[in-house]
């Protein structure tokens, strides 16, 4: 999340300008629409890793690294190759799914099917496997791409007038967007029969398999919506903050911090989390300083981990 | 001995998870040099009291008193200081490290500053492993010895604890017959060495040799006491383990003869670590034919399930209309037609009956064929069509029994295993299932394979019975023949 | 004394002679690299105590490493001498280590280790936010430095994973070391055989602790500085689980040939410029996953019939 802190500062400069220039009210609008797009962004990058936890029960530690790959092809495809923003997106979220499927046939299945390590020992493994994939991800990308810190132009340029508060159009169509691809993971786990499997894959996997469902199978669905997701994350994020290589490790960290508050495997909690950690930062960005914005999320996390565990809405 | 005070005195025992009464107002006293049985099918409650006295679970209500100390709601590691040991069930031994190096660490203190063990410990550990019989493999480590071994190793640590009360967990499963024979003689020594025995089975008849007192429970509460022979005999624990009389009911004889089997199953071995769960089992179902395969707990009637439904590997050979079901994944065989409604159900609790029923009629062509399908189910078990929108994990037991079964059926099962569909059901819920199997069997070519403790259930539905006792197939044979040949011995 | 009868005690009383000996023949150079390869084999060694015998996997050693590092490194600004230092340093992360393992045991599977973790980023944050006493991202100089020479800094290295492997190993084959393994294999089990799991997770978490902030402490006397890169950071973490698992867990010692190993490496792959963290990392998963036991996890198999 010390990652983020240039964009919190920026929201702080901005913050300062306007409690300059304006009244209170505005700068608490403003406050909430930044909070509401800052939130919508981690809410996205959070709900792939619940999902992934929730239906194979795997913590991919290298999520910051998929992020990272799909906003550094992205912006490399959109700006240096000339495929333009929208091209350049559509190739950032393809490398993320490509990354995904990588992550789980080189990394986390091999672990799975082995015999020599014992099955209580397994979510170690992958945890450290994944750990050591996600560091191999960032040196990598610092290595092709260096780790000056890089934006992908705006979807959308200019600025719009929300509710008195100058906003970037861009910063509209990235809440819309993280929103859009909510619902639709949203209507897809609930109304499509493959949601429905995967729904039930997180409840009872031998449930499934005694139905006929090879559950081989549905890893592969879920790892694939899975790429998707983080490589959809990572291309905004690189819209809306920018990204250096530097940010892989903190991005992990942001998303299994709102994933534990908001309960392992539960989506709605993902979501509730994201918003409270959101505003949290915004709020402490706005009102206190950038430089403290990590630490509302950190000790809410720890007061939520002494007192409920399994965090707001988390079941297993 | 009448006169000594009990050295373990229960009263009032119980224990809720969540809505379930697990075991209710449980009570009994154990003295000095005496073994009490505790008896009970699966689900009776009585492994809970076992963890309920050990400490491992905490009584909602009630008192156990060690020696006249109360010490219900200690911590476990505190009861084994004062002087109750436990043998599990399932050997819990440490993997690397040696068997004396096993006992060694049950005769030590609970402390953190002793870096080194007393100069005893370790000829004292010599000298119980060579009590239980292990002297021979003292520096071998538990991956490398044989089943009974490692129970013999659980009996030791229990020894070194040196307990004044000692708890056993149906210590004869997985054993051969010689074997049985030494550990009754180990858990004898127990008595003559003047401790107070707790001995959970399953088994009446296995356990009758050896205690001096029976307690029998079902479903949480207690429903018979006394000497081994009196609970044999005692109404209540004959309709709960039989069901009732044996009966057989004539009925139109199935023609057979010279078909070729549906489902094959020639000399399968399955072993379960150590544990030979199986040996040489062998049976055949003919399509439409309904097969009871009857045993009690610890029988291998899952083991058998689960081997044909590829979830456990087994030695041998397994067919379906001929083809071999090895190599194939366990969704593949359910897809092939032989569905499974195991033991625990396997339900989706937190979603409703009518997403489960859904997710088992996924395979179904079309959603003409769906609708058709879930009608008839419907139709055969009314009250999930009253309780669809219901979560699963919210229906009763019979319900959820109902909500299986009727999931597997949407499947449109070429083979139907049920196994042990009437466990801890009242018997109005097990008229509903007798009635809906019945129908089944008059109104569709299924074949089916069930597995039973209850035998009166199982007897009127079905045309050919085998017995499955310790592993092995030791009788087959038409139902009417069963009360004559079988009923007896039983129980 | 049937110890002394085994091969083992002699191979590696020959390796720290040789090890000893090195300032004669090694340069100073090469002497830097094992020194600092000794204080993160305490790092590791720790580690495996708490890992491969209590059964808890702690994903923020570093926070133990830095509350010594930074404990010891602020008291010796204040002006005390560096053993009161070293000792300060070790008592405020046995102290913080408690703190956090008292309410940590208490949770289970990913909860423990990603608590842990967030221990890290804590104090992470709060070195950051008190960068004027603490110095923030840079670091924060000593004026105490063990020694200026090469070979002397050396062999207080030495000494020190010496004497440490010795306690620690020792422990971990003494009694206290068999309940541990107990308490981390099979809790239920320990506690129906008497014992009190929380108590010796606790004992083995403060022990643990002891030595990370010990050596935290050293490594801050011998480097002048206490840095974030050095002590806290995450990489620090994935560093010692690599060694731990490229050793051998559960071995002690096999931590120690990781650390040796990994540090080594990472010093002669340097031409490769940012790679050679690529290749490490490459390097480490796949032992991970072809060797999960480790190099001395392999070369100890027990071989016995089966």
């Amino acid at each position: 999340m010390a990652g983020l802190a240039e964009a919190g500062r920026d929201a702080g400069d901005r913050g300062r300008r306007a409690t300059r220039q304006a009244e209170r009210p505005v700068l608490a609008l403003q406050i909430l629409i930044d909070g509401f797009a800052i939130s919508a962004l981690y809410g996205l990058g959070a709900i792939g890793f619940t999902l992934m936890f929730g239906v194979s029960g795997v913590l991919n530690l290298a999520h910051g690294g998929i992020m990272l790959i799909a906003a550094l092809f992205g912006w490399y495809f959109a700006a240096e190759y000339g495929a333009g923003p929208y091209g350049g997106a559509a190739i950032g979220i393809l490398a993320g799914l490509i990354a995904s499927y990588v992550t789980y046939f080189v990394v986390v299945r091999p672990i799975q099917r082995s015999r020599a390590i014992p099955k209580l020992e397994e979510e170690i493994f992958i945890l450290t496997g994944t750990l050591l994939w996600g560091i191999m991800i960032q040196v990598g990308m610092d290595y092709l791409f260096s780790n000056n810190p890089v934006t992908m132009q705006p979807l959308i340029p200019g600025v719009v007038n929300l509710l008195g508060v100058r906003t970037p159009w861009n910063e509209v169509m990235i809440t819309a967007v993280c929103w859009c691809a909510i619902g639709l993971l949203s209507l897809l786990v609930n109304r499509t029969r493959i949601g429905k499997q995967l729904l039930a894959a997180s409840i009872n996997p031998r449930g499934l398999t005694l139905l006929g469902f090879e559950l081989s199978h549905i890893y592969l669905v879920v790892w694939t919506i899975y790429g998707l997701l983080a490589g959809l994350a990572g291309v905004l994020l690189a819209s809306f903050f920018g990204v250096s290589s530097d940010n892989a490790g903190n991005l992990t960290a942001s998303a299994f911090t709102i994933v534990i508050l908001g309960g392992l495997g539960s989506v709605p909690g993902s979501l509730i989390a994201a918003y409270v950690v959101g505003y949290a930062e915004t709020i402490t960005a706005y009102l206190l300083a950038p430089t403290l914005r990590p630490i509302p999320a950190l000790l809410i996390l720890v007061l939520v981990l002494y007192m409920r565990p399994q965090g707001l809405l988390g079941r297993r | 001995m009448h006169d000594e005070a009990p050295l373990l005195a229960v009263s009032g025992l119980t224990k809720r998870f969540g809505g379930l009464v697990a075991v209710r107002d449980i009570g009994f006293s154990i003295r000095p040099g005496e073994i009490l049985g505790l008896i009970g099918p699966n689900g009776s409650g009585k492994s809970t009291v076992m963890r309920l006295v050990m400490g491992i679970e905490r009584p909602n209500a009630g008192s156990v008193k060690l020696a006249g100390t109360e010490i219900a709601g200690w911590p476990t590691h505190r009861i084994a200081r004062n002087g109750i040991g436990i043998v599990f069930q399932h050997s819990r031994p440490l993997h690397r490290q040696t068997v004396l190096e096993n006992i060694k660490l049950a005769l030590l203190p609970d402390s953190l500053w002793r870096l080194a063990a007393e100069p005893h410990v370790e000829q004292r550990a010599r000298d119980i492993a060579e009590r239980v019989g292990l002297g021979a493999v003292i520096g071998r480590r538990p991956p490398t010895l044989p089943f009974a071994d490692l129970r013999r190793l659980e009996m030791a640590k229990a020894l070194a604890r040196d307990p004044r009360v000692v708890l056993v967990d149906e210590p004869f499963a997985g054993l051969t017959l010689a074997e049985v024979a030494t550990f009754s003689e180990l858990i004898d020594g127990f008595r003559r060495d003047g401790r107070a025995v707790l001995l959970v089975d399953h088994n009446v008849k296995s356990v009758a040799a050896l205690v001096d007192r029976v307690l029998a429970m079902y479903l949480g509460e207690r429903i018979a006491e006394g000497t081994a022979e009196q609970v044999m005999r005692d109404e209540t624990v004959r309709r709960v383990y039989l069901g009732g009389r044996i009966e057989a009911h004539p009925r139109k004889e199935l023609d057979v003869r010279g078909g070729e089997a549906l489902l094959e199953v020639r000399g399968i071995d399955v072993l379960y670590g150590k544990a030979q769960a199986l040996q040489q089992v062998s049976i055949h179902v003919h399509a439409g034919e309904f097969v009871s395969v009857v045993g009690l707990n610890g029988a291998g009637k899952t083991t058998l399930f689960n081997a044909i439904s590829g979830l456990v590997p087994f030695a041998g050979d397994i067919r379906l209309g001929g083809a071999s079901l090895r190599g194939r994944t366990p969704a593949r065989i359910a897809r092939g037609g032989i569905v499974q409604c195991p033991e625990t159900r396997e339900l989706f609790a937190e979603l409703s009956v009518r997403e489960n029923l859904d997710l088992g009629g996924q395979h179904l062509a079309s959603e003409a064929a769906r609708r058709t399908q879930l009608d008839w189910l419907f139709d055969l078990f009314p009250i999930l069509n009253e309780r669809q929108r219901q979560k699963a994990g919210t229906l009763s037991g019979g319900e959820q029994q109902m909500l299986a079964i009727a999931r597997a059926l949407m499947m449109q099962p070429t083979l139907l295993i049920l196994d042990e569909p009437t466990l801890g059901l009242a018997p109005v819920i097990l008229e509903q299932l007798s009635k809906a199997l019945t129908r089944l069997r008059e109104t569709t070519p299924i074949t089916v394979l069930l597995g039973e403790q209850n035998v009166t259930f199982a007897l009127p539905h079905a045309d050919r019975v085998y017995v499955l006792e310790h592993a092995r197939i030791v009788w087959e044979g038409a139902p009417g023949r069963f009360a004559a040949e079988m009923g007896a011995g039983y129980l | 004394m049937r110890m002394l009868r085994r091969p083992g005690p002699w191979i590696a009383l020959l390796l720290v002679a040789l090890a000893a000996s090195a300032p004669g023949w090694m340069g100073a150079y090469f002497l830097g690299i094992f020194t600092t390869a000794y204080y993160f084999g305490v790092f590791a060694m720790s580690w495996d105590l708490l890992f491969g015998f209590a059964g808890e996997v702690n994903f923020g050693p570093t926070f133990l490493i830095g509350l010594g590092a930074y404990g010891a490194g602020l008291l010796n600004n204040a002006g005390f001498g560096i053993p009161l230092c070293l000792a300060g340093g070790a008592v405020v992360a046995v102290v913080g280590g408690a703190l956090l393992a008292l309410p940590a045991l208490r949770l289970r599977g990913p909860y423990f280790g990603l608590i842990t973790l967030v221990a890290v980023l804590l104090l992470l944050d709060c070195i950051v936010i008190f960068a004027n006493v603490t110095g923030g991202e840079i670091g924060m100089m000593v004026p105490d430095v063990l020694s200026i020479d090469a070979s002397v800094n050396y062999w207080y290295a030495l000494g020190f994973l010496a004497i440490s492997a010795l306690i620690l190993f020792g422990l971990s084959r003494s009694s206290l070391g068999l309940i541990l393994q107990a308490t981390g294999q099979d809790r239920i089990e320990a506690a129906a055989l008497g014992f009190n799991v929380t108590k010796h997770k606790l004992a083995a978490f403060c022990v643990s602790a002891l030595f990370s902030g010990l050596a935290g402490g050293m490594l801050t006397f011998y480097e002048g500085a206490a840095s974030v890169d050095t002590v806290v950071s995450l990489s620090i973490t994935v560093q010692i689980v690599i060694a731990v698992v490229f050793g051998g867990r559960r071995t002690i010692l096999g931590a120690v040939l990781g650390s040796i190993f990994l540090i080594l490496f990472d010093e002669l792959l340097r031409p490769l410029g940012q790679l050679n963290t690529f290749v490490v990392s490459a390097i480490a998963l796949a032992v991970i996953i072809f060797f999960p036991d480790g190099v001395l996890g392999w070369v100890l198999r027990p071989r016995e019939p089966r």
